[in-house]
């Protein structure tokens, strides 16, 4: 292929979109980290974009959907499927008969098992690269996408990926547009048929609204039961800080560095 | 290894006598031997209640069992004993073992990482609850690395991978590496930690290559008759607000703490060899390297470490030259921002950005509701400030009364000197 | 000579005139529909003007009389000149009149002149500052050629002398007359506001403004709903034409006389708005063209000076605000307004200035998803949690765990339903309700609350131009609200009381709601509560926006702090002409940037006064100025200084007076 700036004129992109679930209250609305994919495909000059969706219409999906359309689409395609069924076939299908060059979806789902394992198990079966926890595509040309992959502290990674690929977004990547909604009412939502795979494994497993995990203690290394004992029963730390009055800012500035060594923020 | 399976009267001596330096040893030893799956919890302080009673009790010599109230909780008076006790952990060597748990590393900087050994924990779990039938710990990890605690982290087994294929960001190489372990080994249990951009996504295309379905989020096991491999787990669902109980699938992504991490037995750590050489392959991700980002500006939302400005900062410099020293994210109060010393995007509060740094440094601000609103998810905050009473002192874990100048300069020259000495001893 | 020419001069002026205000009418008719009763408000204009308009500008002595001499004079002579000049009635008194009435337009527009030597900044300049020479030419052009027709100079002695020159110099300075004050008026000159004004009186979008026979109007400060369920109906206004007909009228019969811009604390504080400029625009959008005739002072903007002026253009069917680049408007300009409607209260043509910013801000907001800087968070926020903040809407009892507040859910009835607020997740406004509570149970009201079923208003979400999270939330308030039985609500958050009272009413809900301070005052009237006598220094008292100007109330507040036995250091802005604290209107959250913050200014105010505290009555007031750095001033809400004051009542009960004298006493 030549370097050519057709290859990003007509580039096909589909995100894929699943319906969120407020963290407060658990209302249904758009996924964030997938809202964040579709904010990433609007961010690539050219880009013909489309949405996709396999899973339950009802109002209150429809109105987490219409969150997508509301940021600038005038459809949305859904392919309608039962509660409780693997959206991996129905996904594969649509897209395999018509792939894009791009498919951009976020990392995991805030609903049902939210595995995180659908983009891998779609890279699998299409056969694309993928790569996972993006920022931002810089540039897409000749068939290959330069992207930036965010790793801890803001720092960024480069990367060259083939395409078609799969790109998966996570909070790094640019916060979504606000929904607007006008558009968001008006958009459609063009429901596709597809084959319906049930997911009989996780039917049976039980889910329970997330435990508190206990936090763990402070780990002692000293292996002298004693010891463990004076750290367990040591009271949790917090509740009032300790203050330095009356000290010189050279004594104040060691307390601070001592903690900025413990906490390991210091390089 | 099987001796723990015979029975040990000097053991079971021990495991009576409070004040014997390898109490707390054998008593776990003796509790697992009893044929009890369940995590034996009661090493060291775990969690907070989450004490399991009957690993607790040991076999009388009348064959009941036997529940010592005391127990782990009153330490040992000895503790000249338990010293010495630590310097010699027991050696643990599984020659035949029956199956494999085959562990991940992270390796994030070339040493095992905390979620790392919590998952080496974990692995233990599975490879030693049955003592009749050990299994052993093989640990698979990429490139360099400057670690050398592999024995006391649990792991019997060490294959090491090394090249150019598999340095970097490398996922299909990787990948086929682990494939590759598969097909000659074929362990029992495979446990990775789901941690970004490290196992999450190592483990995810394993299990997506191999067409197993994996547990992701894992941060509890119990023993389970119903399940084919004898364990359930739970594991965290629809972005951390679910609990799934599920059968424990031959794949499993753990979160950190989902165990303790090994830290009374040394292991052999013995170096294997994959039985063929990886096959070369053609990756479809090229790795570019790290873009220098410089922490001044990074994100506020994504920053690790801040140091933020307030009205009480009047050595624009000096604050600016400290964050650089530091390596730190400048942030800033609203006041900073609206006189002109920071940028917008600088502000942290109500109507700036909310930060999640581990540490925040708050040099000069007096903590006004709408600043604090805007710290509320940081892990520690350190507070500079010359008013004692004000609201940021009350939020801080650490507050240093002071001229912010002073301070910072004193800090400034603290970790220059810091730097110093390590690069003269290097 | 002159008997030939005058008809035809006066004649072909009106004809112009005419024509002018056919496509003048075209222009404003290019807006929405709007229902508008015609007759009855063109019988209604002349009292509006005489009595409501003159009320406003009256504020301005020699203003209003300025304009009473000028108006009043001119329309009498124009009308006269017809007769005795076009059509030749010359005979008897209307001559005489017609000298009176040019004469006293001419002492009036010597005022307008003297005003313009050294006008203030917030006048506009450029063709207004040839208006009082128009007027005069009018009025001393009239004057002359009416002298020979009553006979005080004799027939034809302009010409009969000889001096053509004179004559045609008459002529020529009634042309100017004339073209500016009959042409012009309906040709865009400085008289437009004459013409499109009494009109934009007649048409008024809030008929209800206005006084009548009757009574007084009443402040009619609600926005109006967007229809939402028509889905082909553009939400808000996008181009100039997406206004009302009527709307677009009232923009132009601005007089450019800069009161708003004076009053506007966003223009004050140096924020890229100047509610005149606005009207302005709208007009330069309604006809079509570029900003750069305009001659007042521009939008300020972030670094002192002000924006360009001849950079912004539109057409009526133009976008006011472009997705990128310049349109008409930027939308920092819609996004800098409080709502705080110190401009309306001020404007003497009376114009709607928020519902403009209002209907084009649903429009950046609903069309575009535009809400800068936290906008988009707290509308989402709203949306899934049902409050700005984002908390969890089970947690907003949590404050009054120890207090027991009743609950409508379990009693069902109460006198008083109070209205907490989304204050109840705020620690500071928390101090104020728990205040309040304890001087309700002092005067033992039977009150009771929604509790967790209670939501936001709203009233952010509509001023940030969402209209469908309000009309979700009104909704939703509604239905809760009608499952119970109440006297009023009560309230300490005066935007609260504003949605609860006068918002809600087109969706349903009619409640008689009162703000803390009404409530405190009647029970202290009704002698339920007893004060001990202030102590403290001086105070002054900030009335917030929306329980002043928009509600109305100035005295409650006042007369509980005189019930306090405290006397009000008022600051100099106060009252109906009360600065804004910079919180209303999604401001705090859209946050657009400014030299200076507009609750700096209203410290500046409170310390002008040299008061020790300043009394407010609403959650937003308190939060922006307790968030002004080394303020000179403690920030205490009335309630909090009611709970404080509280005693139990005197062994005699009943005998106020006696009590009040006593207190009276000791504060002396
Ligand atoms: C609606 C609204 C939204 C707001 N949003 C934000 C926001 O998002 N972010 C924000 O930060 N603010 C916000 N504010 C402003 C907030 O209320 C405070 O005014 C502001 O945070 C105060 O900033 P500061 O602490 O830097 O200044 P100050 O309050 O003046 O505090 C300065 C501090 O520095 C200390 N000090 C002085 N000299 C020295 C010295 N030499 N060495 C050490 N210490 C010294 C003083 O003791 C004092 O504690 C908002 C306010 C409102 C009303
Ligand atoms: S809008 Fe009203 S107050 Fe403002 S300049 Fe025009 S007429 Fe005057
Ligand atoms: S409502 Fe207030 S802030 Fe808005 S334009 Fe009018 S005066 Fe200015």
């Amino acid at each position: 292929m030549q370097p050519d700036t057709h290859a990003i004129e007509g580039l096909a992109v589909t995100v894929l979109v699943s319906v969120g679930r407020h963290p407060v209250t658990g209302r249904s609305r758009r996924a964030d980290q997938d809202a964040r994919g579709v904010e990433l495909a609007r961010s690539l000059p050219g880009a013909d974009i489309g949405l996709l969706h396999a899973g339950r219409l009802d109002a209150g999906n429809e109105a987490a959907l219409r969150g997508y359309l509301g940021m600038g689409f005038d459809a949305l395609t859904l392919i309608e499927q039962p509660e409780n069924s693997d959206a991996l076939p129905a996904l594969a299908e649509a897209l395999k008969a018509a792939p894009p060059q791009l498919v951009i979806t976020g990392e995991r789902a805030e609903q049902g098992e939210g595995s995180g394992l659908l983009p891998y198990l779609l890279a699998e079966r299409l056969g694309w690269p993928l790569v996972s926890g993006l920022a931002a595509v810089e540039d897409v040309s000749a068939g290959v996408a330069t992207v930036l992959q965010a790793l801890p502290r803001g720092q960024r990674r480069r990367l060259k990926v083939r395409l078609p690929a799969i790109l998966t977004v996570d909070a790094a990547a640019p916060a979504p547009r606000q929904s607007a909604f006008g558009p968001a009412q008006r958009g459609r939502l063009e429901v596709n048929e597809a084959p319906v795979a049930a997911d009989v494994e996780l039917a049976e497993w039980q889910f329970n609204p997330a435990r508190k995990r206990p936090k763990r203690l402070k780990i002692v290394k000293a292996a002298s039961a004693r010891d463990r004992f004076k750290a367990a029963a040591a009271k949790a730390e917090g509740g009032g800080g300790q203050v330095l009055t009356d000290v010189t800012a050279e004594q104040g500035a060691e307390a601070v560095y001592k903690l900025l060594k413990e906490e390991g923020v210091l390089r | 290894m099987s001796e723990i399976l015979r029975r040990d009267p000097r053991k079971e001596w021990i495991a009576r006598n409070r004040l014997h330096p390898q109490h707390l040893e054998v008593l776990a030893e003796l509790g697992r031997s009893a044929g009890q799956g369940a995590a034996s919890e009661w090493v060291g302080p775990h969690g907070l209640v989450r004490r399991n009673p009957h690993v607790v009790g040991f076999m009388g010599p009348n064959g009941l069992k036997r529940i010592d109230r005391s127990g782990v909780q009153q330490g040992a008076g000895g503790g000249r004993a338990a010293k010495a006790a630590a310097q010699s952990k027991p050696l643990v060597e599984i020659e035949s073992p029956a199956f494999l748990v085959t562990v991940v590393p992270d390796m994030a900087g070339g040493r095992l990482t905390g979620h790392d050994r919590d998952l080496l924990g974990l692995a233990r779990q599975l490879a030693d609850a049955d003592p009749a039938a050990p299994g052993a710990v093989l640990a698979v990890i990429f490139g360099d690395h400057k670690e050398d605690g592999f024995a006391e982290a649990g792991i019997d087994r060490l294959l090491h991978l090394d090249g150019p294929e598999v340095e970097g960001f490398a996922p299909e190489a990787r990948l086929g590496a682990l494939v590759a372990v598969e097909n000659a080994w074929t362990p029992r249990h495979w446990l990775i930690p789901d941690s970004k951009l490290g196992g999450a996504d190592l483990g995810r295309r394993l299990a997506a290559r191999l067409g197993e379905r994996p547990a992701t989020g894992v941060w509890q096991l119990e023993a389970s008759d119903e399940a084919d491999l004898g364990w359930s787990c739970t594991a965290r669902g629809a972005a951390g607000s679910l609990d799934i109980q599920r059968p424990l699938p031959r794949f499993a992504l753990a979160l950190a703490e989902c165990a303790e991490p090994v830290s009374d037995t040394r292991h052999a750590a013995s170096e294997l060899t994959l039985p063929q050489a990886l096959p070369a392959r053609l990756s479809r991700i090229e790795d570019l390297g790290q873009v220098a980002v410089d922490p001044a500006g990074v994100a506020l939302s994504e920053a690790e470490f801040i140091l933020s400005a307030g009205n009480g900062v009047r050595d624009w410099d000096g604050f600016h030259h400290a964050a650089e020293v530091l390596g730190a994210t400048e942030g800033a109060s609203r006041v900073a921002v609206d006189d002109g010393f920071m940028a917008r995007n600088r502000q942290v509060g109500a109507t700036g950005t909310w930060v999640t740094a581990r540490v925040y440094v708050a040099v000069g601000i007096s903590g006004a509701i709408q600043h604090l609103q805007g710290i509320q998810s940081c892990d520690k905050v350190v507070a500079i400030n010359m008013d004692p009473g004000c609201d940021m002192i009350k939020r801080a874990d650490l507050a240093v009364i002071g001229d912010s100048a002073k301070v910072l300069e004193a800090l400034v020259a603290l970790v220059e000197q810091a730097r110093e000495e390590k690069r003269n001893a290097a | 000579m002159l008997d030939t020419l005058l008809p035809i001069l006066i004649f072909a002026s009106l004809a112009l005139a005419v024509i002018g205000a056919w496509r003048r009418v075209r222009l404003w008719r290019q807006g929405r529909s709007a229902p508008v009763d015609l007759l009855k408000g063109l019988a209604a204009m002349p009292r509006r003007y005489l009595v409501d308009l003159h009320h406003v500008v009256a504020r301005d002595k020699v203003m209003s009389n300025t304009h009473v001499a000028t108006a009043g004079g001119f329309v009498a002579a124009a009308v006269l000149m017809v007769l005795v000049h076009g059509l030749g009635l010359a005979e008897g008194v209307l001559g005489w009149v017609l000298l009176a009435a040019s004469a006293t337009m001419f002492v009036g527009s010597c005022f307008v002149a003297r005003r313009r030597r050294n006008p203030p900044a917030r006048l506009s300049k450029g063709p207004w500052m040839r208006l009082p020479k128009s007027l005069m030419a009018f009025s001393l052009s009239i004057f002359a050629i009416t002298l020979p027709a009553v006979g005080l100079l004799p027939d034809g002695f302009v010409e009969g002398s000889g001096s053509w020159v004179l004559a045609l110099a008459l002529c020529a300075v009634l042309v100017w007359g004339l073209g500016e004050m009959v042409f012009g008026m309906t040709w865009g000159g400085p008289m437009k506001h004459a013409f499109a004004g009494a009109l934009h009186l007649a048409f008024h979008r809030r008929p209800e403004r206005f006084s009548t026979k009757g009574g007084e109007g009443n402040r009619s400060t609600g926005l109006k709903a967007l229809n939402l369920d028509d889905r082909q109906a553009p939400l808000g206004v996008e181009t100039p034409s997406d206004f009302t007909w009527n709307q677009l009228l009232g923009f132009d019969a601005c007089v450019q006389c800069g009161r708003c811009e004076a009053v506007c604390p966003a223009f004050a504080a140096g924020q890229p708005l100047n509610p005149k400029k606005l009207i302005q625009d709208m007009v330069v959008g309604m006809a079509g063209g570029s900003d750069a005739h305009y001659a007042g002072s521009p939008h300020p903007s972030q670094a002192l000076g002000g924006k360009p002026v001849g950079e912004h253009r539109g057409s009526p069917d133009g976008p006011i605000v472009a997705r990128e680049g310049k349109a008409l408007v930027d939308a920092d300009t819609l996004w800098s307004c409080t709502t705080c409607r110190a401009c309306v209260e001020e404007c003497p043509m009376m114009i709607e200035h928020v519902d403009a910013i209002v209907d084009m801000r649903r429009f950046l907001t609903l069309e575009h998803g535009n809400t800068p800087n936290k906008g988009a968070e707290v509308l989402d926020n709203l949306i899934a949690t049902d409050n700005p903040g984002g908390f969890d809407p089970g947690a907003r009892m949590h404050w009054a765990a120890d207090l027991e507040l009743p609950l409508m859910r379990d009693r069902q009835q109460a006198d008083v339903l109070l209205w907490l607020g989304d204050g109840a997740y705020d620690m500071r406004n928390q101090r104020t309700l728990r205040a309040l509570v304890k001087v309700l149970r002092a005067a033992d009201v039977d009150f009771a609350v929604l509790g967790n079923e209670e939501r936001d208003s709203g009233d952010v979400a509509r001023r940030l131009g969402d209209e469908a999270t309000f009309q979700s939330l009104a909704k939703r308030n509604i239905a809760t609200l009608s499952q119970y039985r109440f006297q009023r609500i009560l309230t300490c958050d005066p935007h609260s009381f504003h949605v609860l009272g006068n918002e809600y009413g087109e969706l349903g809900g009619h409640y008689a709601v009162c703000h803390h301070s009404t409530y405190i005052a009647e029970l202290y009237d009704a002698g339920r509560l007893h004060f001990k006598p202030w102590k403290g220094g001086s105070v002054t008292y900030h009335d917030p926006c929306y329980l002043g100007r928009y509600n109305g109330e100035f005295e409650a507040p006042r007369n509980v702090l005189r019930a306090l036995g405290i006397e009000v250091a008022e600051m100099e802005r106060s009252g109906f002409r009360s600065r804004c604290c910079g919180g209303g209107g999604g401001a705090p959250i859209t946050d657009i940037p400014g030299k200076q913050r507009i609750p700096d200014m209203r410290m500046g105010d409170v310390r002008e006064t040299g008061a020790e505290l300043v009394a407010v009555g609403c959650p937003q007031c308190t939060a922006m100025l307790e968030g002004v750095v080394d303020a000179s001033a403690e920030v205490r809400d009335i309630a909090e200084l009611v709970a404080d004051a509280l005693i139990a009542a005197p062994a005699s009960t009943g005998e106020r007076s006696q009590t009040q004298e006593a207190q009276a006493a000791e504060v002396l």
